[in-house]
């Protein structure tokens, strides 16, 4: 089994680096000493359910929120509770759970406000280009309001911000929320798309396992504030736990239904 | 609340508190005797719920005529596959008050073995507990032709199951009901003509090699047992209990079901076996028994509570279990405590010893029970110095439970006390094995003649496997089980289980087993405390994410070796332990690892990681 202390990652150091992170809200710990690794250039994936920490993990490598413990390293250097404005400029951007996008503002607008911290007027319009090319509907839409848009359309705008200050890593968070199973699948191609084709790094937070699973390289399962379980997504998929509770499939034993719940494991 | 200087409340109980010489006899004794007083009570949606000595009255005679309509005979077995619920117990004593055989099957049980233990005990009815069970039993019906009814406790997502095989226990109970129309006394009759010599119950006793083996215990031993047991740990209606432990183990049915039968003190069950630690501090249980593992889960939850505690409350802790320390020393020693001492003890208590016996839930304990396993002398003085007296029992399934006690008057950690006045024990001049006598000895193993006669000697003498030795008080203390002595390459006696003993004392470790038999030194197999072993991880900045990297991180590594040398230092040289490796996988009770009781069986360890232990040498 690979695992954190001996995965191998050759001569290059990790994108992203966590090392015993432990957040809260107050006197509640949210993620109870997370470490992890994102290497350049992959898709990772951290599984979980409601309330098992995913979303903070995020806010606390972007700066959101402030760690009690335990440090974050992008690109070798420490961004541990740092301006969240200074991560951005660093290359690290959030896509946050439930879009967030500016509704008053149009389409166009919300795609410049993504570029807010770059100088270079060429690079910016480039970039422009390329989501609209990602995201055609996007740019049919470019003078409406962003709030006009449907739910798939403003998640779309809300990864193009995103990629309009030409990232090195993303954090998407949830994208599939809210979303047909038709809108997910397309988006997921999308962001697969984005990795292999521009090489974003992306770290990605999901409930929708299977569509995370088949997207990302390497995942990471979150249970109460702390990985429980990481792999290859590939091997991630082929657990029994994984199986069970994250992509439901089970055994149906003699009565052909089951409703009681295997303990877990783990393994 | 107990001082330990003044355990004058813990006095035999030398009066037959309720007549019957079998457990039905005796159970319908009880309820006439004690009619609308509260026995058990259970958990239903998250509100306690009673169950009156009448009630329970009630439910098990319907459900012993049911038993009767169903066609279960006297001598027949019915089996019961359950957690530890209140309906257990009234299956279980309905069994009993048919003159049938009751079994029990441990929950975490697989389905395979589920059917060895049907098909060796010849089942014919089987209790289960819920739709995962069931899932069990249905998966190996049709290989147990005698087996003709099951019954299910709980029918929650089973609204649609239409199978003539399988009926609620409600159903039960109806058909019962039906059936007492029919044949009004029936369960009286059945009652009054089961025989103190009958076959009472079966207790499979988990077995560390081969198949398990059913012990059989008639009314007799079961009824004069419970009796003896009074005379040893007494007793009453005013103490409150938790049931928690298997009761297909001997040490739950025993001394928590057929005890608390006899004596009137109540029953409280846990919700599941997840809830103990919550459950505990709700009950606040006045006489308290549990395995050893339960009791080093406790004190090394205090430790974590203490690591994050402040630099005040810290010293306050110290200097109180301090006092608690000296306090437990003289107590030991047999002298007087002074009045400053116990002055200090009293602030001492205010500081923070009645705060940790709150946490922990035993501070309204009279007293504490520990058996089942070995323990470590120093967590019985770390009991005593919170000013709760703990009392060691030794026993097995074969002695129908405890055979010798500690008395509160005289406490002796380390030791498992001097003979219970109810049985005789000695030792077997040649071997030292430890050798019992009397009614509570059980009849022999179902089916198993040979192995009967390995095990009872011509003269009653049951051989227990035990070694160990006597002083001079008459108080016994084990050395080891009799095959698990390892005699080294170098030639040398050594008794794995105080090497083990002395680290399971450490917070980090949960159980180790110590190797060596033939080898030229000593290593061990440990399985760490994850809460324990993550909270140093986390404090160090020990990156871990899963259970196998936590137990490969090099520093976790050395903290285990740190343990090791620490317990090496108390052994003679020919006893170091050399070398250690960490189990990587986080074990459950499921897991053929473990034993019901959550101990690492050894023979199955050492044959399953035979590539490690020999990477060791």
């Amino acid at each position: 089994m690979s695992t954190l202390t001996d995965r191998d990652d050759g001569a290059q150091a990790p994108m992203l680096k966590l090392l015993n992170v432990e957040s809260s809200y107050g006197p509640i710990k949210a993620i109870r000493g997370v470490s992890l690794k994102v290497r350049k250039g992959e898709i990772a994936t951290v599984l979980g359910s409601n309330g098992a920490g995913k979303s903070t993990i995020l806010k606390t490598i972007s700066g959101i929120l402030d760690p009690r413990k335990g440090s974050v390293e992008f690109k070798g250097q420490d961004i541990t509770a740092k301006d969240p404005a200074f991560i951005v400029q660093q290359g690290l951007l959030h896509v946050p759970e439930g879009r967030e996008v500016f509704p008053l503002l149009s389409v166009h607008d919300n795609l410049l406000m993504g570029a807010y911290t770059r100088k270079d007027r060429d690079g910016v319009a480039r970039d422009m280009e390329m989501v609209y090319g990602y995201f055609p509907i996007l740019k049919e839409r470019a003078q409406q309001d962003a709030g006009l848009l449907s739910g798939g359309q403003q998640q779309m705008l809300a990864i193009s911000r995103a990629l309009m200050a030409n990232p090195d890593l993303v954090l998407l968070d949830e994208p599939s929320l809210g979303l047909s199973p038709k809108l997910t699948k397309e988006i997921f191609e999308i962001v697969v798309r984005i990795n292999r084709e521009r090489g974003t790094t992306i770290l990605l937070v999901e409930q929708n396992a299977n569509m995370a699973l088949n997207a990302s390289d390497y995942g990471y399962v979150l249970e109460n504030g702390r990985i429980v379980m990481e792999d290859t997504c590939e091997r991630l998929r082929e657990k029994e736990d994984i199986k069970e509770f994250y992509l439901g499939m089970k055994e149906t034993g003699v009565r052909g239904e089951r409703r009681w719940k295997k303990k877990k494991t783990w393994r | 609340m107990s001082n330990l200087w003044d355990l004058s409340h813990i006095q035999p109980g030398r009066a037959d508190v309720v007549p019957g010489e079998t457990i039905p006899a005796m159970f319908w004794n009880a309820v006439a005797l004690r009619g609308d007083q509260v026995w058990m009570r259970q958990k239903k949606l998250g509100i306690w719920k009673s169950w009156s000595w009448r009630q329970t009255g009630d439910a098990v005679r319907e459900l012993a005529a049911g038993l009767q309509a169903l066609g279960l005979e006297p001598g027949q077995t019915a089996s019961i596959l359950a957690n530890t619920v209140v309906e257990w117990v009234l299956a279980d004593v309905a069994v009993l008050s048919c003159g049938a055989v009751s079994n029990g099957i441990y929950p975490t049980d697989a389905a395979s073995q589920v059917h060895y233990l049907c098909e060796d005990s010849a089942t014919r009815v089987l209790f289960v507990e819920d739709d995962e069970q069931l899932d069990k039993a249905l998966e190996v019906r049709e290989q147990l032709p005698l087996l003709r009814k099951i019954v299910v406790f709980d029918m929650k997502g089973l609204r649609d199951l239409d199978d003539p095989g399988v009926m609620s226990l409600d159903a039960l109970r109806s058909l019962g009901r039906e059936w007492l129309g029919q044949h009004p006394g029936c369960v009286e009759q059945s009652s009054a003509a089961c025989q103190p010599e009958d076959l009472a119950i079966l207790v499979y006793t988990s077995g560390t090699t081969g198949k398990p083996k059913g012990a059989m215990h008639s009314h007799r031993g079961l009824v004069y047992t419970t009796r003896g047991f009074n005379t040893l740990v007494a007793q009453d209606e005013r103490d409150e209990r938790m049931c928690f432990l298997p009761l297909c183990h001997i040490a739950e049915r025993m001394g928590g079901e057929y005890f608390a039968l006899y004596t009137g003190s109540k029953l409280n069950f846990v919700e599941n076996p997840e809830t103990i630690p919550e459950n505990v501090r709700e009950i606040a249980p006045t006489v308290f028994t549990a395995v050893p593992r339960v009791w080093e889960k406790f004190y090394s939850g205090v430790m974590i509570a203490l690591k994050e505690s402040s630099t005040l409350q810290r010293a306050a802790y110290a200097w109180s279990i301090g006092v608690g320390m000296r306090i437990a020393e003289k107590v030991m020693a047999g002298e007087a405590v002074g009045t400053g001492l116990k002055l200090r003890f009293t602030l001492a208590r205010w500081l923070a010893l009645n705060n940790t016996r709150k946490l922990i839930g035993i501070h309204r304990a009279r007293f504490c029970i520990t058996g089942a396993a070995p323990i470590s002398p120093d967590l019985i003085k770390w009991y005593m110095a919170l000013g709760v007296p703990m009392l060691e029992v030794w026993g097995m399934t074969e002695t129908c439970g405890a055979s010798t006690g500690v008395p509160a008057t005289r406490m002796k950690p380390g030791s498992i006390g001097p003979a219970a006045a109810f049985n005789e024990v000695r030792l077997d001049p040649a071997t030292g094995e430890i050798l019992v006598r009397g009614p509570n000895v059980f009849m022999g193993y179902l089916n198993l003649p040979e192995k009967t006669a390995e095990t009872i000697d011509p003269d009653g003498w049951l051989h227990t496997g035990d070694v160990g030795v006597v002083d001079d008080e008459g108080f016994f203390r084990i050395t080891d089980r009799m095959k698990d002595i390892i005699i080294t390459a170098g030639g040398k006696n050594i008794t794995p289980s105080e090497l083990e003993n002395e680290l399971k004392f450490s917070p980090y470790v949960t159980d180790a087993v110590v190797i060596g038999d033939k080898r030229a030194y000593l290593t061990v197999i440990i399985m760490i405390d994850q809460d324990n072993v993550e909270k140093f991880a986390q404090d160090a900045d020990i990156p871990f994410s899963n259970y196998a990297s936590l137990t490969r991180a090099p520093e976790v590594q050395e903290l285990i070796q740190k343990e090791i040398d620490r317990v090496n230092l108390k052994f003679a040289r020919v006893e170091q332990i050399k070398k250690f490796f960490l189990l990587d996988t986080q074990l459950t009770a499921e897991d053929e690892e473990l034993t019901p009781t959550m101990k690492l069986k050894r023979k199955l360890v050492e044959k399953k990681y035979a590539a490690q232990i020999e990477a060791m040498y």
